[in-house]
């Protein structure tokens, strides 16, 4: 049987052995990572209902609440988060076609973009926390000379919930884009071997599509 | 080739032809570029919008806006448009999934008022938001007018 001998000769060394082919183990992987953006967006749509519970019971009070958040700085973070996803597409182009220098370059500037955005939601975050715009008991308003509608708290719990965990997304895309910059380091990506570069690519546009949604809700409400 | 004598291949349920040719779609350059340029545009499109004074409709324009770039970004970012269509199906599924979540939650948040009304069910929260209302309303009326009216304890 030097039939086996050969097959596994064949084998590129990214082929795991439980796969037969590299494109069944490129769409096995791409499977998984879409059904794991599926329930991102479930997990982050229950966030969304509750907003929309709010705004119906206090429309005044979301309308009221809102006006304290800085439009530019969300704008400004919308526009970076862009740029992030359009980095990370052009990333995953240069694995495909092979450029190297590409790949770690657009790496570097999607998580360059990531903490830029991260370094705008400090100062946005540190504004509220200064003027005791906050969640539940620790609202304060009142004391730094801001009159807001009553239940205004409510609609702060719902801000930081949904920006926080949002906020938490970008910091494991962070995590995950570095480990895919070291892998590219290593030179372990190529036109036949990118799809963990895809993967990262699909997560990192999920947390671009949350902010999509979260910013004309949370920033622009009218 | 020693490829073909192996044993059949199969891709989300279909068996392949030829399990070792891989065809990878690479989108042109341009294509990028045109989407992140329409991203730009419809994120200062909405920025500008939110300064407009739409009135009631601006939640909508605001929402069509976003469903727009985000359609963008799964589409091309994402490259759902170039991917089998098994994965299009599990993300349309979702969304589907998410808009029965919302279409029932807030039928139910719209209904539930008048129900309540024609029970006679009031909430703790509006019976102490329509008090608070009142003791503003009496105080306020109380400032206007000097001549101390006095005000009982309510019937």
């Amino acid at each position: 049987m030097t039939n086996k001998a050969q097959e596994h000769e064949d084998r590129p060394w990214f082929l795991a052995h439980h796969f037969d082919t590299v494109g069944q183990q490129m769409s096995s992987a791409k499977l998984g990572m879409w059904l794991f953006a599926c329930t991102e967006v479930l997990m982050f749509s229950g966030l969304f209902l509750a907003y929309f519970i709010i705004r119906t019971l206090y429309p005044e009070m979301v309308l009221e609440a809102s006006e304290q958040l800085n439009k530019t700085a969300g704008g400004i973070n919308t526009i970076v988060l862009l740029t992030s996803s359009f980095t990370m597409a052009l990333g995953v182009r240069a694995a495909q076609t092979n450029n190297q220098k590409a790949l770690e370059r657009n790496l570097l500037l999607t998580i360059a973009c990531a903490f830029i955005f991260m370094i705008v939601k400090y100062f946005e975050y540190s504004a509220k926390i200064e003027h005791g715009l906050l969640p539940g008991e620790y609202y304060a308003a009142a004391q730094h000379g801001i009159a807001l509608p009553k239940y205004s708290r409510v609609f702060y719990g719902i801000y930081f919930t949904m920006t926080g965990l949002h906020g938490v997304h970008v910091v494991v895309g962070i995590c995950v884009l570095s480990w895919i910059f070291i892998r590219a380091r290593r030179r372990e990506f190529s036109s036949q071997n990118y799809v963990a570069v895809e993967n990262v690519g699909i997560y990192w546009h999920i947390v671009d599509l949350v902010w999509i949604f979260l910013f004309p809700l949370l920033y622009l409400v009218k | 080739m020693a490829h073909t004598d192996g044993p059949p291949v199969y891709l989300n349920g279909k068996q392949v032809e030829n399990p070792h040719e891989d065809h990878h779609h690479v989108s042109p350059m341009w294509v990028f570029s045109t989407v992140f340029g329409a991203l730009l545009f419809l994120t200062i499109l909405t920025y500008l919008v939110s300064y407009a004074d739409l009135g009631p409709a601006s939640l909508p324009v605001a929402m069509i806006v976003a469903t727009v770039k985000g359609s963008l970004v799964v589409g091309f970012f994402m490259h759902l448009k170039y991917e089998d269509r098994f994965y299009s199906f599990l993300f349309v599924v979702t969304l589907l999934f998410v808009s029965i979540f919302f279409t029932f939650v807030l039928f139910d948040m719209e209904t539930t008022g008048d129900l309540n009304d024609e029970a006679g069910i009031r909430y703790k929260r509006s019976v102490e938001d329509a008090s608070d209302a009142a003791e503003a309303a009496a105080a306020r009326l109380a400032a206007d007018q000097p001549a101390p009216v006095p005000v009982g304890g309510g019937h």
